[in-house]
């Protein structure tokens, strides 16, 4: 029998990270947006570490809800934007046909989960329950000697984008030129 | 499987079914806003959502193996250079228009 505690962190969590996940898409300001998506963020990172993952929860704090959101909540100041008076494509028809067709992607996605629950998926963690120092020590050894390639590629894909976000911003002046 | 059961035991099939909500949250955002910031968080939380699964699948790996976790790395990586060129995509549009509408992505050619 798990811990009754445990349990009802998830659904805190799950419960807090789906509200601010559906304000995202609700909400027209796009600074309350960006508000949203922090908040997401963060419960996301407390899932994560209730995972007994804690290196990648505090990665996941220090490069999303820190890196990330301070570059759209920079790129939105710089906007200067105001409440959206459409903030929804429009048309009514096709609003229904996009929001019936995720409703169902999302249901089959969810029935499927649920239905091969019992038999598929374990409902208990795997034994090997290791400190925190131990697993990240572990995903230190996988990192830099099995996914070594893909490692030194994505520092390479880092060099690169940078170049182009660069390349991309500086096309006809800054932003507040003259048109 | 029964509701009062599935309240009781929190398993994998739990971490995976918040996952796919927001998934499908991040997909409706991308289809439904207009606001080009907001398109790009949407694609974020859809990214955020797989991370979920990913650690979720790894702690409940019967063997205990951390492929998973060291798989998020990897998205959290793509996800940091796809904002930065995204927003850099947006600055040109907001150069070129006052406005980030996705319906001006069309004029950027050339």
């Amino acid at each position: 029998m798990p811990v009754l505690s445990e349990n009802l962190l998830f659904f805190i969590l799950a419960g807090l990270t789906i509200f601010s996940g559906l304000m995202v898409i609700l909400q027209t300001n796009p600074i309350f947006c960006a508000l949203a998506l922090a908040m997401t963020m963060i419960s996301i990172a407390g899932i994560i570490a209730s995972l007994g993952a804690w290196f990648v929860a505090g990665v996941q704090l220090i490069v999303y809800a820190g890196a990330v959101m301070v570059l759209f909540v920079m790129v939105l100041m710089l906007f200067d934007l105001k409440d959206e008076v459409r903030a929804f494509s429009r048309g009514l028809v096709s609003g229904f046909v996009k929001i019936a067709s995720v409703g169902i992607i999302g249901g089959v996605v969810t029935a499927a989960i649920w239905m091969s629950a019992e038999t598929v998926f374990p409902t208990t963690p795997s034994g090997l329950q290791v400190s925190a120092t131990q697993s990240t020590k572990q995903l230190a050894d996988l990192l830099f000697k099995k996914y070594i390639f893909s490692f030194e590629a994505m520092g390479a894909l880092l060099l690169i984008i940078a170049i182009g976000a660069v390349a991309l911003s500086r096309i006809q002046g800054g932003t507040h030129a003259d048109r | 499987m029964p509701i009062a059961d599935s309240l009781a035991n929190v398993g994998l099939s739990h971490y995976l079914v918040l996952s796919a909500i927001l998934f499908t949250f991040g997909l409706l955002g991308v289809l439904l806003r207009r606001n080009v910031i907001v398109i790009l968080m949407s694609i974020e939380l859809m990214l955020n959502a797989v991370n979920i699964s990913f650690v979720a699948f790894s702690r409940y790996s019967p063997n205990g193996n951390m492929d998973g976790q060291a798989m998020v790395f990897f998205v959290m990586t793509i996800a940091a250079a796809e904002a930065a060129v995204g927003l850099a995509l947006a600055t040109t549009i907001f150069k070129k228009f006052r406005e980030v509408n996705i319906r001006y992505f069309e004029h950027l050619k050339g």
